[in-house]
């Protein structure tokens, strides 16, 4: 060793330390009492252990001096004493063989650091500690020394990957001692708050790292893409019909929960999750949920993995994710550094989807709300009708913005009410100002898993309504709206129109004409010449003027007059309610013979009405103009068409 | 440099501390710097071999520094490297400073050896 120098220092201090403590640990194993309440003796009480780098590493609370703090084994860790940590060297330890809730004494000379960023002080140089033992009893039951926790320093910690602290070159160069243990224990999570844990932002690591179920610690950032409700499949009270069993409790019931707000969500390497949350009892919510969180960024927390789905078994959702498909930004690529990203035109679209679900009371959704919409974000792309029935594809997710003419409910007895479709005749300006021949009217087919919500039903029934339908899936030349369709009374604000003619179409509209290439369950317009009246069907019975009660009585006491039992009072002038049906001869069918069903005072039978005669000959040879009907059959051999005027919205 | 501090890195740092301090004593520690602001250290170790350390994170050529601290976790860092900063703390570094590429061939040249 270099003579005079700091290293022969040490070593003479060294020996003469050695020297000390093996006098005090002959003190200690030998029963002198040792004064406690000489100044400078340290007393802690031990909260907390682990090993780290062969020093053991203990988190302490510092107590006073008073005999009942440290008699009561019991007593509740008081918040104001000041939390420390104390070093202790490998053989002091050993001696020690100190363990939680232990009670120690240092003595002087101990050493006390502070450091520049971690938390509170630590004390060194202890060897000259001992134990204290509460009572005569304590040594007998004393529990055996178990195992103590090793803290072992990533490499990321000793090459300062994370942290952004200063460089080797500082005048404290105790920093790296006594720093906090960035492994925790389980126990240590519980106390963290969620707010200071870390934020992820790839699903696929959440799910990887933290596993099926219960998203401690971290949480992760995606934006949340589509708002939607989905009916609720579980809780259903099934019972069976004959061999068909009933499933799915009706989607527009208002009492129990029967649907579940959903939402899409895109991380920012581009892969989505659809996250279920909360049952609602009614879809009506939704509405504002849609416009104040679609395209924000949100954190989600305490999730758990419900499934991972995959293409071929989930065909709406992934129409729904190809739809967004390739993202609006360049995305992050796994493995690549934090600033670059990939170009997203060569990426595949995903084939695989985690289906998360609220876990309980540890979820957590906190949607920024404030924040500007995240460039991530496809807002719907609208297109006008004409576009969409161009489309080439099958299972194509659009949007579009469309005047509803007519709502039809199915009619098929052999479905149960809840499952049944809805139909909705819709027309926008783009195909009725069409010359082509291009229909004027589409049907919109509304399938029962389709979540509308009372207000959109309320609306639809009464009057000609805009309606935004927003992820309507197109196939097979047909519009149909199913799971994840939301139909909305206003636009949204965010939405592009791809050269989508949004002008409000005002004014009559047109229905196509009867004509070969007409087909069921559409609606049009018929002209023709009355050519027969099916006599055996024809009926007529009078209605309640005020409640339009069909089935109206005779009055017991005066056997002349109508009673109406529904609003209890005597109907003096009622209504006449007729139901007719009548065969047209239409130009433009010639050949088909065409029975229009008038199941009330539409325009047919007024028109027939005014003629002030109940001959059925006067009627012959009419003239009728255009009819609003519903096709309910079309048949080539016989040659016929069933229509039933219908009344427009 | 009173005694407390050096019984302080005795009980912290343990068997790295007397060489640590020896290596100091005898002014073996360089703190090499380019134009370009990059640093490197440079240690002669006891057996007269140069030794490699950097100064963004703890890391040293010396095959100790491999085994205790990679590979065992026993030691949170190796004698060369506590030399490097008591050096700093008690202005016992030398400094050189060199070229652009001599210092690049510094810090790659272990990389080589090694490989």
């Amino acid at each position: 060793l270099h003579r005079g120098g700091l290293a022969e220092r040490l070593c003479q201090l060294q020996n003469r330390e050695r020297s000390a403590v093996s006098f005090w640990r002959h003190q200690c194993t030998s029963d002198v009492k040792i004064p406690s309440e000489k100044s400078g003796v340290l007393t802690v009480k031990i909260l907390e252990m682990f090993e780290e780098c062969t020093i053991q590493v203990a988190i302490c609370q510092q107590l006073g001096q008073s005999p009942a703090t440290l008699l009561s084994e019991d007593a509740v860790t008081s918040v104001e004493e000041p939390i420390l940590k104390v070093l202790f060297a490998r053989e002091t330890a050993a001696h020690l063989k100190c363990r939680p809730h232990d009670v120690i004494h240092i003595y002087p000379p101990w050493q006390k650091l502070l450091l520049r960023n971690a938390g509170g002080p630590v004390i060194m140089n202890t060897y000259f500690s001992q134990k204290v033992l509460l009572s005569e009893h304590s040594q007998t039951r004393e529990k055996p020394y178990g195992l103590i926790r090793k803290n072992i320093i990533s490499l990321a910690q000793t090459f300062r990957l994370d942290d952004t602290d200063d460089g080797m070159c500082q005048e404290s160069s105790g920093d790296q001692v006594g720093r906090d243990p960035q492994i925790h224990g389980k126990q240590d999570s519980k106390q963290h708050p969620l707010a200071q844990s870390a934020v992820n932002d790839s699903l696929l690591e959440m799910v990887e790292s933290q596993g099926a179920v219960g998203w401690r610690e971290t949480q992760v950032r995606v934006v949340i893409q589509r708002v939607y409700c989905l009916p609720m499949r579980e809780g259903y009270r099934s019972h069976v019909q004959g061999t068909k069993p009933l499933c799915a409790t009706p989607v527009t019931d208002s009492d129990p929960p029967n649907v579940r707000l959903c939402l899409l969500v895109q991380d920012a390497y581009g892969m989505f999750s659809e996250v279920q949350l909360k049952p609602l009892s009614s879809a009506e919510d939704a509405e504002q949920y849609c416009s104040r969180w679609e395209g924000k960024f949100c954190c989600l927390a305490g999730m758990k993995v419900l499934q991972r789905t995959t293409r071929g078994r989930a065909l709406g959702l992934f129409s729904l994710i190809d739809s967004l498909w390739p993202p609006a930004v360049p995305v992050k690529f796994p493995g690549q550094s934090q600033d670059s990203a990939t170009m997203t035109t060569d990426l595949s679209a995903p084939s695989f989807c985690y289906v998360l679900a609220a876990d309980s009371a540890e979820t957590q959704v906190e949607v920024d709300e404030e924040q500007q919409v995240s460039t991530l974000y496809q807002p719907p792309a609208v297109s006008s009708l004409k576009e969409i029935l161009q489309i080439n594809g099958c299972n194509e997710r659009c949007s579009f913005w469309a005047r509803v003419l007519y709502l039809r409910l199915q009619t098929k007895h052999s479905v149960p009410i809840n499952q049944r479709e809805t139909w909705l005749f819709v027309t926008d300006s783009t195909l009725q100002h069409e010359a082509h021949r291009t229909p004027k009217v589409l049907a919109v087919a509304v399938a029962a898993s389709c979540v509308l919500s009372p207000e959109i039903t309320g609306a639809l029934g009464v009057a000609s309504r805009f309606v935004f339908f927003k992820d309507a899936l197109w196939g097979n030349g047909r519009i149909i709206c199913v799971e994840r369709t939301v139909l909305l009374l206003q636009k949204p604000l965010l939405c592009s129109a791809a050269g989508a003619d949004l002008s409000e179409l005002t004014g009559p509209v047109g229905l196509d004409e009867l004509d070969s290439t007409t087909q069921t369950n559409s609606i049009c317009a018929v002209r023709g010449t009355v050519v027969g009246v099916n006599e055996s069907t024809a009926f007529s019975w009078p209605a309640c003027d005020r409640c339009g009660n069909g089935k109206l009585e005779l009055c017991p006491q005066d056997r002349g007059v109508l009673y109406c039992s529904q609003c209890s009072g005597v109907v003096s002038s009622p209504l006449l309610k007729m139901q007719l049906e009548v065969f047209l001869s239409c130009p433009s069918r010639s050949q088909s013979t065409v029975k229009v069903k008038c199941p009330g005072l539409f325009v047919l039978i007024n028109l027939l009405l005014s003629l002030q005669s109940y001959e059925v000959q006067s009627v012959l040879g009419k003239e009728v103009g255009l009819l609003s009907c519903f096709v309910h059959a079309v048949s080539s051999h016989p040659d016929c068409v069933a229509l039933e005027e219908i009344v427009l919205l | 440099v009173p005694d407390d501090l050096l019984l302080g890195l005795k009980f912290i740092f343990g068997p790295s501390a007397v060489p640590a301090l020896d290596l100091v004593d005898q002014r073996s520690v360089t703190r090499i710097v380019s134009p370009s602001g990059r640093t490197a250290y440079q240690v002669v170790g006891s057996s007269g071999k140069l030794y490699t350390c950097y100064s963004s994170c703890h890391f040293c050529t010396c095959p100790a520094y491999g085994f205790s601290v990679l590979q065992r976790s026993e030691s949170l860092l190796c004698k060369h490297i506590l030399a490097v900063y008591l050096s700093q703390a008690v202005g016992a570094c030398q400094e050189l400073t060199v070229s652009e590429e001599q210092l690049t061939n510094i810090l790659l040249a272990e990389d080589e050896e090694e490989g």
